[in-house]
């Protein structure tokens, strides 16, 4: 007797656990996870910014009079909200990647897996990829070239797809996430994968023409200068590969990861580190020129602009380097934390902070031209 | 200040010892969480040992407190302060039973934020680990991100298919039963029974919102404390064979000591009868004065049944 009202009880308990787990799977109540926020960078074009924004929008901005192009296009979220007695039901969708443009449509990825054509004339979606379901988070950016826009996801794959009607032209399977934003040069294409390897691809069918294995994952993007290939790890290296079989030139330490993408300038690599410095490399074989200590990793990628790399440390401290006299000199301090990659246009430098703020700055005197908060919109 | 003494102290060595863990463990982060479990738990055997003998004492006074409740059930007061006087007297400590538990939760949370930076799932967490890795370690920075898979998870999200919440759940219940003491007294069996159900339902609630990595570290730990309890007090309240044969034996109790109030029994009987019975000592109220009863308070000194430090009068004739 007792025993059955023993299992009773138990087969009652267990009917009101699974009820509870059904409903809160239904519900996607998960509170307790982390939400990602992003650190879109911003694409100069024709007197326009394009960025995506932490409210999960594209934004459009006219450069000579900080207004609006067109309305902010939102991202569709990954998963609809429940809403019932979720407190984080509601959860923007990260972008992290900086959109690519090309003369008619703007690309821009997201965190919900999902590749994204606007017409930068008008705001309206032309495509999007893939049009049914999503991929895994995506958080590198895009890039077009040749009629095709590349990008990677966290499902370890590359896609390349027709520019113009988003339908897939090849894929290139790695062994893990890709994090990175491809590059194109010519007729390849580079990209680094978190299985430690940096491939590079044929354009056209995504042959893969060498690749190299660093001993870290790889979440930076390549620069590609002077027949070389530049690209940071993990493993604390950054490596010169020569771009024609993908053998090394040389390599070189650091204290900590490579994130940031490098510039070069008359024979110099500048590269940043997140143990803090920049690095000034000679080109030719990696030898150490100088080293600029910022006080807080660089995850931020530096832009060359009149012969200066502006470089913006995570604290928000934002330097110049003279790529002549070596010098570094301390632009601003925006007391706003720095990830998204910098960009330049006519002597501005455009720097997304982690506030959702985007500043314009004289690259000569450092003053602020103009900030803008992208939340008001 | 506290968070970066918290870092150094706490979150910087867990993730580099489960980094390199994964490595020595055919890179598998499943592996390096299990493993870590055996260490912290085998680190704390002296504490859960401790707290196994306070669970163990707690029961031993139950008859005692269901006793107390009797006496004092109206007077609220004066029950808290008999009970109190109870523990006090006894050396026993209920917040003994938790201390262990206590323990653990640093480790949780430190777990917890080294599995979302070390399984890179979002980038702002995963570029913070940058700052936790040992420069002096060169094989930590080659060997992250690590991979989330394991058997069917994926260590970096809540089980999709709900056999870890049932899993910890299931141990836990199993864990609970051991220990809890049983007693005849309703009103302490109904407390006993939401307990049972409380903390099993409540962390298998748990493990749907965290990573599974996490919920993987509930179970192993609950798993070895079933073993290391089944080693120290058997399986406890888990078997109800078991529960019935006490519940039979104390029946056997009642009707002796009412037969031996009303007629005593010749020696030869009594002795026949109590060898039959292995381990069923009754100190009966003469005899419980005589020896002081022990570190009860005397309002409980006439009922004390403590089978194992006092002796049957009789015996001692024999």
């Amino acid at each position: 007797m007792s025993f059955w009202r023993q299992s009773s009880k138990i087969i009652i308990l267990l009917a009101m656990l699974l009820l509870l787990i059904g409903g809160l799977n239904v519900l996607g109540c998960q509170p307790t996870k982390a939400v990602p926020r992003g650190w879109s960078g911003a694409a100069v074009s024709d007197g326009a910014l394009f960025l995506g924004s932490m409210q999960s929008k594209l934004v459009a901005i006219n450069v000579s009079n900080q207004e609006r192009l067109w309305p902010d296009v939102p991202f569709e979220a990954k998963k609809p909200s429940g809403g019932f007695g979720c407190a984080q039901a509601q959860q923007a969708v990260a972008i992290y990647g900086t959109p690519a443009v090309t003369e008619e449509l703007v690309y821009i990825s997201g965190y919900n897996g999902k590749l994204y054509a606007i017409n930068a004339g008008t705001g309206a979606l032309r495509w999007v990829y893939p049009r049914e379901g999503e991929l895994e988070p995506i958080i590198g950016g895009p890039t077009a070239a040749s009629n095709s826009v590349y990008f990677g996801s966290s499902d370890g794959k590359l896609y390349a797809l027709d520019a113009a009607t988003g339908d897939r032209r090849w894929e290139f399977k790695t062994g893990d996430k890709i994090w990175a934003t491809p590059l194109a040069s010519g007729d390849t294409l580079y990209i680094g994968s978190f299985d430690k390897k940096l491939y590079a691809l044929n354009t056209a069918d995504g042959g893969k023409k060498w690749q190299f294995e660093t001993q870290g994952a790889i979440a930076a993007t390549p620069l590609v200068y002077d027949n070389t290939v530049y690209i940071g790890s993990f493993d604390r290296y950054l490596y010169a590969l020569n771009a024609a079989d993908g053998s090394l030139k040389w390599k070189f330490m650091a204290g900590n990861w490579f994130w940031a993408r490098p510039v070069a300038d008359n024979g110099v690599i500048y590269a940043g580190s997140v143990d803090g410095k920049v690095y000034a490399l000679k080109a030719e074989n990696g030898d150490k020129i100088a080293e600029f200590d910022l006080g807080s990793p660089v995850i931020s990628s530096p832009v060359l602009v009149d012969g200066a790399i502006i470089v913006a440390s995570e604290e928000g401290q934002i330097y110049s380097l003279d790529t002549v006299n070596k010098q570094i000199k301390r632009l601003a301090d925006l007391g706003q934390k720095i990830y998204a990659p910098l960009v330049a246009g006519e002597g501005i430098v455009y720097i997304h902070s982690d506030k959702d703020i985007l500043h314009a700055l004289d690259v000569k005197s450092g003053t602020t031209v103009w900030s803008l908060s992208l939340k008001s919109e | 200040m506290i968070g970066k003494i918290w870092d150094l102290i706490i979150l910087s060595p867990m993730i580099n010892v489960l980094i390199v863990m994964s490595g020595y463990l055919f890179d598998n982060f499943g592996l390096a969480i299990i493993a870590l479990t055996i260490v912290v738990r085998a680190a704390t055997v002296p504490l859960t040992l401790k707290q196994l003998g306070a669970t163990k004492a707690l029961q031993d006074l139950q008859p005692k407190m269901a006793e107390l409740q009797k006496k004092y059930g109206r007077d609220k007061a004066k029950l808290a302060q008999e009970q109190m006087r109870l523990y006090r007297e006894s050396g026993v400590s209920p917040a003994g039973c938790m201390f262990p538990m206590l323990v653990q939760f640093p480790i949780w949370i430190a777990l917890f934020q080294s599995i979302i930076r070390i399984l890179a799932v979002i980038p702002e967490q995963f570029l913070n680990l940058s700052r936790h890795l040992y420069s002096s370690w060169a094989s930590v920075f080659s060997l992250v991100p690590l991979n989330s898979n394991f058997l069917w998870l994926d260590l970096a999200i809540p089980d999709k298919f709900l056999i870890l919440p049932l899993l910890v759940g299931g141990t836990m219940w199993v864990q609970q039963k051991m220990v809890t003491p049983k007693t005849a007294d309703p009103k302490q069996q109904a407390q006993s029974t939401m307990m049972l159900w409380l903390m099993p339902l409540m962390f298998a609630f748990l493990t749907l919102q965290f990573p599974s990595g996490l919920a993987l570290y509930w179970v192993v730990s609950n798993i070895i404390s079933i073993v290391i309890q089944y080693y120290v007090t058997g399986w406890g309240g888990l078997l109800p064979a078991e529960t019935e044969k006490t519940a039979g034996r104390d029946k056997k109790y009642i009707a002796r000591i009412a037969k031996a109030e009303e007629k005593p029994t010749d020696y030869a009987d009594a002795k026949a009868d109590i060898d039959s019975d292995v381990g069923a000592d009754i100190v009966e109220r003469e005899s419980a004065q005589k020896e002081g009863a022990g570190r009860y308070p005397p309002s409980l000194r006439a009922t004390q049944r403590h089978p194992k430090k006092t002796k049957h009068p009789r015996r001692r004739q024999s």
